[in-house]
This record gives structure tokens, C-alpha cells and sequence, in this order.
């Protein structure tokens, strides 16, 4: 009986450990990842005001449980012999009752002063000016469009220090996806038949990964997206040449989508996984039978292609053909 | 005489066998033996699903099952975890136990038990069964959300929806047999502030069910009807909206959550106080917080879709909302600890389980207060972090709860007790494979890990946490397995438990263990909310008299 409490201090003190370990490891998952958005960083200074507040109550509630256990235990007492018959006491329940309210309005009143620079989306006005893509989200793939009408896939091109809005939808035939990049904000949701819209701005160049965050079906997990942070000049000047590339025809923009929409089910190398292998198919040679395809789906396979520009669909079907066609 | 072996109703031959006469049997003791049997056998069936979704996700790019399957996976564990084992388990021990501890012969309704059993039963074997459907079995989550659920092809997710729609039967059955039982048949004496908090929790609990669970019924048959009957309630092409299923389901779904925790809250409300030697610390309070936190649990429910563009004024209410229900929780908490204080605590398993209980479930209840800042939540939603908090309210919570509930009921069940050093054991393999499960899956969430994915590229921390978590979930298992080596081996060598082993409080221990058939000779006045601790105490006086 002597060992219960010991046995509670060994567990806590591996718990403290572990988190201190992990906190030691740079951020280790002790708090959401290091941000890089404005929005991004908002959430975690209420993040880690929270955590400490939770921290305290953690403490205190477990430390008293310790305490009660080893101070109140049995020990040479009769196993039966009576406790203090005590049946309550209205002025300390009282302040257990009051004091988290206070507490959590605390908390409430955080949060309303930090929400502004975390939800509103700054102005197009503004001195920096703003990117606004449309996305949308698909099974398996993000397709990400820009206002002067250039294309991308999973991969999202941003300028460094210029606010991005995102208006997010998916096609009314296609399911719930959630657009999530840890470093640069929160969730929201990609809903069929509606739109939504987030934010953010980053701070620095870089490469950053997210995933789709709502259960999508087969391929839930392989739905990645990045985020490449370019400087402003350096986006501006690929924003423009992209988009002439594309409506010439000489962009990558092929095998973007066929990495994207095509090659989660049927393989990078065409060689066929949850769907029939590409390479050297009869389809693959066929641009007029892989467009009814992709528009109109078959079987299994969702319609991927519905919505794509006549561009979009010509770089895809001249890609297959080039990379897997069978000499047609 | 004669008149009165008339009176008594003949009880045919074939259903005096002794497999016939458990199938027909309309008693709530033997009711309640078999919810809780069944619901220990889909615990055992989902708590292996968990096991291979651990092993699944143990390293990066693992192959143990397919992405198919996984998807299956998760969707049934959820479903089989809280309608097919937490349900049932305390429609189980309510149904025992609650006659019991108002002094009552049987339920209210015995026949009508005895449907809600059997659609139950029905229930599990439509969901088991229909992995064998064309195409496997629903794979869109437990909390299915369309248009995945919709579209998805065959008829396992079909299967899926008749398998809830017979356990919300079933439970609404139940749900008005615990309501009346308790209204119309406590013992004399028995007020509403004398009856034990187990039962009050079970009332709350029928109370809550009855409210939110035909919303779930509406919204699976408008699923239904969207798959097969050429609707669009929840299909944007036909101009319906999939949000609203989402308000359908978590208008029931959360208040879900309350419904399995507040009998496990009420079980530890049992528990302490006999550990302690105690009487429970503002008796009143443990009471009416349940029904504060039924009451507010139906207001927050689209705390679970602040990530789907709600107008910020409700996203602002719900997580208002949200917050106020901590605090009912954490009054329970703080008179659970103040019950303790100047106590004489003994700690055997039930006791051990339930202050696991009160550690674990206070941390499950912190990490909902990161969720229900709706900002933070939009970092945390469907993330590793939220499978943490809610196994630690889920698991830690109720299954802790429901532990300490069966350890310490189990002598008055079969009449012998467990074995002391195997409850022991197995309550420190839980409690250490709980947290080295689900601790980790914060750190997994915050990293950015998002919950439902078959497998993962990352490497390092990601990995580590996974493997820790994995391990974790295999020293559960073999906690599981010392608790079934517990029963089967005390089953016929334990100690006989006598009327009232544990000089508890409530009326159930004043019978003899198992109790007869029609449970009381005869049953004392009840004159405070500990009736036994009455009767020992005027047993005491008239003995030193």
C-alpha cells in the first residue's frame, strides 16, 4: 500500500521527463509548430497563455490528489474505522465554483483581443497590397489559381511579406477537405456547393508542408500541399512568365497535374496502384479518351479533371502521352 | 397457498434450460450480465482494431493494412467503442445496479429491458457483420460525415446506419425504463436527495439521451434516404448542405460524450466515499452539476465545426458556451478531492481506478479548454491533439470509471471477489500504457500530424512519438489481459464476498451477493443518502446500549 504513492511520483516524474524532453528537442510538439504568418503567430501567444493557466490547474488539482493520498492514507488506522464525516462546506464551493469562471472569462477576454489579427483578413488596400487564389480543393489534389488566370497544383507560390487570401471551395460532386499548413495559420474547411476563406502572410522564404485535415476517403493521407515563400520580386516575376507559359502551352503544368490529380492512384511512373497502370496503356495515347475520363470519372476513380481549363487539359494529355503513350 | 402458487405465472419447461432461460429472461440482473458480457466482447473486438491502427502507424510508410482497411478500421473502432462497449456497458451496470440501489424488484418495464437487449445484440451483429459487405464496411468515420458517407458505393455503410438506428432504439427503450424506474420505485424513504449519485448520474444520463439521440435517428435517415432514395439533404448538387448533417450529428454527438462520462462520474461519486470512509463532500452539488453540465452540454455542439467558416458571433457563443461547462465539471472535481481530505483511504483496484480516474479526466478536461478557444482550435481541429483529448476524457474517463465501477461491484455480481494483486497490476499497466499512448499524441497533433491518416512520410519526432504511442497501446492490451486472467481465475477460487464487502453505503450491499431473484426480503427505511452507514451506526448504538 506504501508503494501507491511512490508509484505516482515515478509516473509523474516520467511524465515531467517526457515533456521536458520534448520541449528540449525545439519545440518537440510542445507547442503548435514555429510560426510563420502573423495569423500563425497569434494563435500560439493564446496557445501558450492557455498553457501556462492550464499548467497551474494541472498542478494544483494533481498535486492536492498526491498530497491527499499519501497524507490521508489507511497507514496503521483499522481498515474500516471512520474518515472525518464532513458533508460539505458552501463558502469553499463557492470559490471552486467562482474562481474558474474568473478564470475562464480570463481566457475568453485573451482571445477577443488577440482574434482580430488571427480571422481578419487585411485589406487589399493595404500598402503591400494582396494575392487572392482561388482554391479548391479536390480528391486527392489542391489546385490553386491566380488572378491573372495561371494554374498550379499542391504546390502554392506566395511572396514573401504580401497577405494572401484564400477563397476556398471543392466541387459540389467531391467531399469535405481542410486546408492546413501548420506554420502559417489554422484549419478551414473545403466544403462542396460552398466557399470559405482564410489567410496569411509569410515571413520569411521558405518550403511549408500541410495536409488535408478532414477525412477525405482512400487517399486522405497522401493529400499534402506546400506552401513555397518566394520574394516579392522574384514571385511577381514568375506569376507573369507562368501564366504566359501556360497559355502557350510550354509550362510544367503537365506533369504538375499528373503528380498532383493523377499519379496518387495510378503512380508517378504510370505504373498503375489503386488504379490500372498508365505506362504504355492504349488510353495514354488516346488526349480525347483521357479527357472524357478525367471529366467524367469511371468507376472508382472521382472526376478529377471537371473543371480544368482547355490548357490544363492539353498539358496534362500531351504530358501522358509524351511520358507513357506507346509510341502513338 | 393454493391461491397463491396460482397467482404465480407458470414458467414453461424449455425455458427453464440453461441457455433457454437467459434468452428469455426478463430479470434485469440477468439483463444486465449479458449487456455487460457483450459489451466486454465488442471492447475486445474494437480495442484490437486500435491495436492494428497502432501497429499501422508504429513507423513511417508502414504496410500492415491497407488504406482501405484502415479507413474501416477507424470508422468501427469509434462506432463499436462508444455504441456497442461504453453504452452498453453502463446500460449494464445501470440495469443491475439501479434497481438495486433504490431498493427496487426489477426495471419498471422487465419486457421491455429485454427488447432493448436484443435490438442491441442485433445492433452489434450488423455492424460486425457488415465488414462483409461488397466493398467492406463504412469507412467514413465514426461521425460519417457526407457527402464521404453518402457516396460511398456498396452497402457496408448502409449496414452501418442500420446498426446505429437499432442501438437508438434500444437506447431510447432503456432511456425511458431508467427514467421511470427511478421516478416511480426507490425504496421508502428514499427522496431525491437521498438516493445514490450513481442513480442520479443514470437518470441524467436517460434524461440527456432521450433529448439528443432521435436527432442522430433524423439525421441517419435523412443518410439513408440521401443513399438510397434519391434525396439531397446533405448533397450540395441537388442544392442540399453537408453542414447539416455536421449540426445533426454533433447536436447529439456532443452531448454524447456527457452521457457516457456523467455514470462514470457517478460511479466514482460511489466509489470514493466507501475508499475514503467518508460521506461524499457537497452531496448536492455532485448532483445538480450533473444536471448543469446535461444541460449545457446541448448548447455547444458546433464546437466541433469552428473550422467551417461559422459567422464569427456564433463561433464567439459556442466557444462561450463551451467554457461554462467546465465549470460544473471542475466543481465535481474539487468535491471529489475535498472527499478525500482527512479521509481513511484504502487502495484496493476500485479505489486505485478511480483516483486514476479523477487524474486522467482532469487532464482531459484541460486540453478542452485549448479547444474550445476557437482560434487555438483552428491549429488543433482534427489534429493528433484531439484524438489525445478525447481518449483522455473517453478512455481515461469513462473506461477508468467504468474499471473501478466493475471492480467494485464484481463481488455483488458473482459473489466473489477479484484478486486484490491482479487488480492492482493491472490497474498500473493501464494507467502507465494509457499515458504512454495518448501523452505523446498532443506533441503529434501540435506537430501537425491531422488524425484519420492511414500513414505518414515524416521520420524523427514524428516517428518517435508514433512508436511510443504504439507501445503504449500494447501495455493497455496486456493491462486488458490481467483484468481477464482476474475474472476467469477468481471466477471459481475467489474469496466469497458475503453480503457487503467493502462496508459500502447504498442498498444493493444489503442483499446477499449474488442477490436472489427478487433481490429484498425486505428493504430498511431510507433515511440518508448512505442507508447501510445508517444501519451500521444504529447496530453500533443498540449494541452498546
Amino acid at each position: 500500500m506504501r508503494r501507491t504513492p511512490l508509484l505516482s511520483a515515478c509516473v509523474l516524474a516520467a511524465l515531467a521527463l517526457a515533456t521536458a524532453g520534448a520541449a528540449l528537442a525545439g519545440n518537440g510538439g510542445i507547442a503548435p509548430v514555429e510560426p510563420r504568418s502573423p495569423n500563425a503567430d497569434g494563435i500560439r501567444d493564446s496557445y501558450w497563455l492557455i498553457l501556462a493557466v492550464v499548467l497551474a490547474i494541472f498542478a494544483l488539482v494533481e498535486g492536492l490528489l498526491v498530497t491527499f493520498v499519501i497524507r490521508f492514507r489507511r497507514g496503521r488506522r483499522q481498515r474500516f474505522e471512520d474518515g472525518a464525516q464532513l458533508h460539505g462546506k458552501s463558502s469553499l464551493e463557492v470559490l471552486w465554483t467562482a474562481v474558474p469562471v474568473l478564470i475562464l472569462f480570463a481566457i475568453v477576454a485573451f482571445v477577443f483581443v488577440k482574434l482580430p489579427g488571427i480571422r481578419n483578413v487585411p485589406s487589399a488596400d493595404a500598402a503591400a497590397g494582396r494575392l487572392d487564389v482561388a482554391v479548391t480543393a479536390h480528391r486527392y489534389y489542391w489546385q490553386f489559381e491566380y488572378p491573372n488566370g495561371a494554374v498550379s497544383v499542391d504546390t502554392l507560390r506566395a511572396p514573401v511579406g504580401q497577405p494572401v487570401k484564400l477563397t476556398l471551395t471543392a466541387p459540389d460532386d467531391d467531399v469535405i477537405h481542410s486546408w492546413w499548413i501548420p506554420a502559417l495559420g489554422g484549419k478551414i474547411d473545403a466544403i462542396p456547393g460552398q466557399t470559405t476563406s482564410t489567410w496569411f502572410t509569410a515571413d520569411r522564404p521558405g518550403v511549408y508542408k500541410g495536409r488535408c485535415a478532414e477525412l477525405c476517403g482512400l487517399l486522405h493521407a497522401e493529400m499534402l500541399a506546400w506552401v513555397e515563400a518566394v520574394p516579392k520580386p522574384e514571385f511577381d516575376a514568375w506569376l507573369e512568365r507562368e501564366a504566359a507559359a501556360q497559355q502557350a502551352g510550354t509550362s510544367k503544368l503537365g506533369e504538375q497535374t499528373y503528380a498532383g490529380a493523377c499519379a496518387k492512384c495510378h503512380g508517378l511512373a504510370g505504373q498503375g496502384d489503386i488504379g490500372p497502370r498508365l505506362d504504355g496503356s492504349a488510353i495514354a495515347s488516346d488526349p480525347a479518351g483521357i479527357e472524357k475520363v478525367v471529366r467524367e470519372g469511371r468507376n472508382a476513380m472521382p472526376t478529377v479533371g471537371a473543371a480544368w481549363s482547355d490548357s490544363q487539359m492539353d498539358a496534362l494529355t500531351g504530358y501522358v502521352k509524351e511520358r507513357f503513350g506507346s509510341g502513338g | 397457498m393454493a391461491a397463491r402458487a396460482e397467482s404465480t405465472p407458470a414458467v414453461p419447461d424449455w425455458q427453464r434450460g440453461k441457455v433457454a432461460s437467459w434468452l428469455v429472461t426478463t430479470d434485469h440482473k440477468r439483463i444486465g450480465l449479458v449487456y455487460i458480457v457483450s459489451s466486454g466482447v465488442f471492447f475486445a473486438a474494437a480495442g484490437v482494431m486500435a491495436l492494428l491502427m497502432r501497429t499501422q502507424l508504429a513507423t513511417a510508410n508502414a504496410d500492415v493494412v491497407t488504406r482501405e482497411s484502415y479507413n474501416e478500421l477507424l470508422t468501427v473502432h469509434g462506432s463499436a467503442m462508444v455504441f456497442l462497449f461504453a453504452m452498453p456497458l453502463i446500460a449494464g451496470l445501470g440495469n443491475y445496479l439501479v434497481p438495486l440501489m433504490i431498493g427496487a424488484r426489477d426495471m419498471a418495464f422487465p419486457r421491455l429491458n429485454a427488447l432493448s437487449l436484443w435490438l442491441y445484440l442485433f445492433s452489434g451483429v450488423v455492424m460486425m457483420l457488415s465488414f462483409l459487405a461488397e466493398g467492406g464496411t463504412a469507412q467514413a468515420g465514426w461521425t460519417a460525415y457526407p457527402p464521404l458517407s453518402s457516396q460511398q458505393a456498396g452497402n457496408g455503410m448502409d449496414l452501418w446506419i442500420l446498426s446505429l438506428h437499432l442501438i437508438g432504439v434500444s437506447s431510447l427503450l432503456g432511456a425511458i425504463n431508467f427514467i421511470v424506474t427511478i421516478h416511480n420505485l426507490r425504496a421508502p424513504g428514499m427522496t431525491w436527495t437521498r438516493m445514490p449519485l450513481f442513480v442520479w448520474s443514470m437518470d441524467v444520463f436517460a434524461w440527456l439521451l432521450l433529448a439528443v439521440l432521435p436527432t442522430l435517428s433524423a439525421g441517419l435517415t435523412l443518410l439513408l434516404l440521401d443513399r438510397q432514395a434519391g434525396t439531397h439533404f446533405f448533397d450540395p448538387t441537388g442544392g442540399g448542405s453537408p453542414l447539416l448533417w455536421q449540426h445533426a450529428f454533433w447536436f447529439f454527438g456532443h452531448p454524447e460524450v456527457y452521457v457516457l462520462i456523467l455514470p462514470a462520474m457517478g460511479i466514482i461519486s460511489e466509489v470514493l466515499p466507501v475508499f475514503a470512509r467518508k460521506p461524499i463532500f457537497g452531496y448536492k452539488a455532485v448532483a445538480f452539476s450533473s444536471v448543469g453540465i446535461a444541460f449545457f452540454s446541448m448548447l455547444v455542439w458546433a464546437h466541433h465545426m469552428f473550422t467551417v467558416g461559422l459567422p464569427n458571433v456564433l463561433n464567439v457563443y459556442f466557444m462561450i458556451a463551451s467554457m461554462i461547462i467546465a465549470v460544473p465539471t471542475g466543481m465535481k472535481i474539487f468535491n471529489w478531492l475535498a472527499t478525500l481530505w482527512r479521509g481513511n483511504l484504502h487502495f484496493d483496484a476500485p479505489m486505485l481506478y478511480a483516483l486514476g480516474f479523477l487524474s486522467i479526466f482532469t487532464m482531459g478536461g484541460l486540453t478542452g479548454i485549448f479547444l474550445a478557444a476557437f482560434p487555438v482550435d483552428w491549429q488543433l481541429h482534427d489534429s493528433y491533439f484531439v484524438v489525445a483529448h478525447f481518449h483522455y476524457t473517453i478512455f481515461g474517463g469513462v473506461v477508468f470509471g467504468l474499471l473501478a465501477g466493475l471492480h467494485y461491484w464484481w463481488p455483488k455480481l458473482f459473489g466473489r471477489l477479484l484478486d486484490e494483486r491482479l487488480g492492482k497490476a493491472s490497474f498500473w499497466l493501464m494507467f502507465a500504457g494509457f499515458h504512454v499512448t495518448f501523452l505523446p499524441q498532443h506533441f503529434l497533433g501540435l506537430l501537425g500530424m491531422p488524425r484519420r491518416i492511414y500513414t505518414y512520410g515524416e521520420g524523427g519526432l514524428w516517428e518517435g512519438y508514433n512508436m511510443a504511442s504504439t507501445i503504449g497501446s500494447y501495455v493497455m492490451g496486456l493491462g486488458v489481459l490481467v483484468i481477464l486472467v482476474n475474472m476467469a481465475k477468481t471466477s471459481r477460487t475467489g474469496r466469497r464476498a458475503g453480503n457487503d464487502p467493502w462496508r459500502a453505503n447504498t442498498l444493493e450491499w444489503y442483499t446477499t451477493s449474488p442477490p436472489p431473484e427478487h433481490n429484498f426480503d425486505s428493504v430498511p427505511y431510507v433515511t440518508s443518502p448512505r442507508p447501510l452507514y445508517d444501519l451500521r451506526r444504529r447496530l453500533k448504538e443498540s449494541d452498546a446500549v
